[in-house]
């Protein structure tokens, strides 16, 4: 038979255990609900290549309003993912999901730099169109791997 | 990896603080209905672990108005993201894993 110390021992472990799988079922839950529809992703995409298509047109007055449609989308989609999760995550966020930004901070510099250097050294007229296509597609990508990166590590729980 | 120190958190024990603490330690901020949706209680249940964790300083509490409509979002502060990560690792300890 257990002795009393053993038996709290027991409870204690099992109402240990029981707060612990509650936790990594509402991680699961979580998980879920962080998983936004692709064309969210691909509306992000499509601002980023505005802004930096519009570059190309080489004048303040194509630029300037770009920068402010970019701005005011940006927020516009902190908003919508927020009401479309419930929730808000720093994308810099410590953890796995580094491995994505750094991938993306790296391709971002290296694609825009190659568009920049075509379009205003070279003298390529649309290398910011061509280059901002592309800037689009890896942020698309990135942007999908970041999302299954941090889901996988909600599912792994605590 | 700094090891974390077990220390069990009669604020955070409760079930239902334990569970927004821990919703709220994988995320930055999250809305106040989602929270209570997750968890599986009522608004006024939600609301009074919510305000005990907020006497605590473990959450902060933010109400907006967007869209014509007051929201209400919840986050761990760095205190309430300690306090969680040390009563995990006593709930690790106790269990042995």
């Amino acid at each position: 038979m257990l002795s009393a110390m053993e038996s709290n021992e027991v409870t204690d472990r099992a109402a240990a255990e029981a707060e612990l799988s509650s936790l990594r079922a509402d991680r699961t839950a979580l998980a879920e609900r962080v998983l936004v529809p692709w064309w969210y992703d691909a509306l992000l995409s499509l601002l980023v290549f505005g802004l930096l298509s519009s570059y190309s047109a080489r004048s303040n007055w194509v630029t300037l309003p770009a920068v402010a449609v970019f701005l005011l989308g940006l927020s516009g989609m902190k908003v919508l993912y927020r009401r479309l999760t419930g929730v808000w995550v720093n994308g810099f966020r410590k953890g796995a999901t580094r491995r994505a930004i750094h991938v993306w901070l790296a391709a971002y510099g290296v694609l825009l730099g190659a568009a920049a250097v075509a379009e205003y050294l070279l003298d390529l007229r649309g290398a910011m169109v061509v280059g901002g296509a592309v800037i689009a597609v890896v942020l698309y990508a990135v942007n999908r791997w970041w999302t299954r990166i941090y889901v996988a590590e909600l599912r792994e729980g605590l | 990896m700094t090891a974390v120190a077990p220390r069990f958190d009669a604020v955070i024990h409760p079930p239902p603080r334990l569970q927004v603490c821990g919703l709220l330690a994988a995320v930055d901020t999250m809305d106040f209905a989602a929270v209570r949706d997750t968890v599986g209680v009522s608004d006024s249940v939600l609301s009074k672990h919510v305000k005990q964790l907020e006497e605590a300083g473990y959450v902060r509490v933010r109400k907006a108005t967007r869209a014509s409509r007051l929201r209400t979002s919840l986050a761990l502060t760095a205190e309430g993201r300690a306090a969680f990560d040390a009563h995990v690792a006593e709930l690790r300890r106790i269990t042995g894993g």
